[in-house]
């Protein structure tokens, strides 16, 4: 897929329709093509330069064959001209095979550490075709079910606080509550005197708390 | 063994903290790690991740296996959330799961369920490296942890402390949700916990550097009134009838 394009993205943007990928013409007849038919709403456009999907209207695919790999280091400058000329996030999908393996990692070198792109390895057309599927499938999903991008929820800050009063050398349970109790907060405990600390842990206790927050 | 920590202004060699397990689990990646790489390695427990490379970015290990079916789901994904809830970024290294005496090769059917496993993992900003072996694992963190420094994110302040210093430490960790290096950056550039505590959350970003929204979340932690009633009974049992005693 070394077809030199005058221009490395489509000018104007790409609208993608929800549940759609927009490929690049030259794929049409592929077996990528072939299988995704049916899974997902594929269409055909021209025009799209260097990119070979596009499955939303901000990510794309660039697709390096095991034959790219093989040939040399045009894909690379394919690669590099994209991510100059282009805003898009792009994924790179590279394919992994007993003769690419080679060069794998220096590709999953360029691509991720110093372009900062995604890398993802297939073995065949067949895979790719159901990776850009679940990739697709991702992208129409609702934010919620993708357990990395939920909100966590967030937790009751007293079961920490005790146990951060508890890391204070000679502060136990007891002492802890009682602590918290008189003076409400990490940052009031911090700037307690050692006479306060006294009225409520004894001398000794309020010694070595106030040498632990102060020095 | 017992080195001399470096203060040097200029970032001396790379510097990655490993998680204790990984002695056991990653013996190798260590090993490649110093003899190969001549990386600090600082073996400490992390308790969250596997690998931390830089000041904000950990590093998880994992199996192609754990990735190809659902059996791990529940593991897979509180591990990285964790790692999500402190990091500024998070890395996973999929790793193809060793050989094993006996076995000619490994049959490694493609999963749905990895791709969108994969799928996900891009979607929110996960990153993700492929590795064929521990030597392999070791190159990638050592790649990792050079980027991050050209960035500026290396872990710069000694990663050993001992004494007062270590019991600080003790103490920034049990803050909810800060990194293990955050709370080593806080242990060097306070004097004291009451200076920390005394500080603005623009002074807690530079001290443990971090974002300012961290800052603003471990700001509001030390301010926050700390109300009996929330506290779960079975944390404060002995604690209540203590305080009960007294009063």
């Amino acid at each position: 897929m070394t077809t030199k394009a005058n221009f490395p993205v489509a000018a104007g943007s790409i609208v993608v329709p929800y549940g759609h990928v927009v490929g690049n013409e030259k794929w049409r007849g592929s077996e990528i093509a072939q299988r995704l038919q049916g899974k997902i709403r594929l269409i055909f456009e021209d025009d799209l330069g260097l990119v070979d999907f596009h499955i939303s209207n901000r990510i794309c695919i660039l697709y390096i064959s095991e034959a790219d790999l093989v040939a040399g280091d045009e894909f690379k400058r394919r690669l590099v001209r994209f991510r100059n000329a282009s805003s898009l996030g792009g994924i790179v999908i590279v394919e992994k095979t007993q003769i690419s393996d080679q060069y794998f990692l220096a590709v999953q070198k360029l691509v991720v550490l110093e372009l900062g792109m995604v890398l993802l390895p297939v073995a065949n057309q067949r895979e790719a075709s159901q990776l850009i599927t679940q990739l697709v499938r991702e992208q129409s999903k609702d934010h919620n079910s993708n357990p990395f991008l939920r909100k966590q929820r967030s937790q009751l800050a007293e079961p920490a606080v005790f146990r951060t009063v508890q890391q204070i050398p000679g502060v136990g349970k007891t002492k802890a509550l009682l602590l918290l109790q008189q003076f409400g907060s990490i940052h009031r405990l911090c700037n307690a005197s050692v006479e306060e600390l006294e009225l409520v842990v004894g001398q000794t206790a309020a010694q070595q708390i106030y040498t632990f927050l102060c020095s | 063994p017992s080195s001399h920590p470096m203060f040097s202004k200029e970032p001396p060699s790379l510097c990655v903290l490993v998680d204790s397990r990984e002695i056991s689990s990653g013996a190798e990646v260590i090993s490649s790690l110093k003899a190969v790489h001549a990386v600090k390695v600082q073996v400490c427990s992390l308790s969250s991740s596997d690998y931390i490379v830089s000041n904000r970015m950990a590093v998880e290990r994992m199996f192609l296996s754990e990735l190809l079916n659902s059996t791990n789901r529940t593991k897979v994904t509180q591990r990285i959330q964790h790692l999500q809830s402190m990091f500024e970024r998070t890395c996973v290294v999929v790793e193809t799961d060793r050989i094993k005496p006996g076995e000619t090769s490994r049959f490694f059917q493609r999963t749905q369920y990895y791709d969108s496993m994969l799928s996900a993992f891009v979607q929110a900003g996960v990153r993700i490296l492929f590795s064929s072996c521990q030597e392999e694992t070791a190159s990638l963190l050592k790649d990792l942890a050079l980027v991050e420094q050209r960035k500026n994110a290396a872990i710069r302040v000694p990663v050993e402390v001992e004494g007062h210093k270590q019991e600080m430490l003790n103490f920034y960790l049990s803050i909810p949700n800060l990194s293990y290096p955050a709370a080593l950056n806080m242990c060097h550039y306070f004097d004291s916990v009451k200076k920390m505590a005394n500080s603005s959350p623009i002074d807690i970003a530079t001290a443990a550097q971090v974002s300012p929204q961290k800052a603003e979340e471990i700001y509001r932690y030390l301010h926050c009134g700390f109300d009996m009633q929330m506290l779960p009974e079975n944390l404060c049992a002995k604690g209540k009838s203590g305080a009960a005693a007294r009063s």
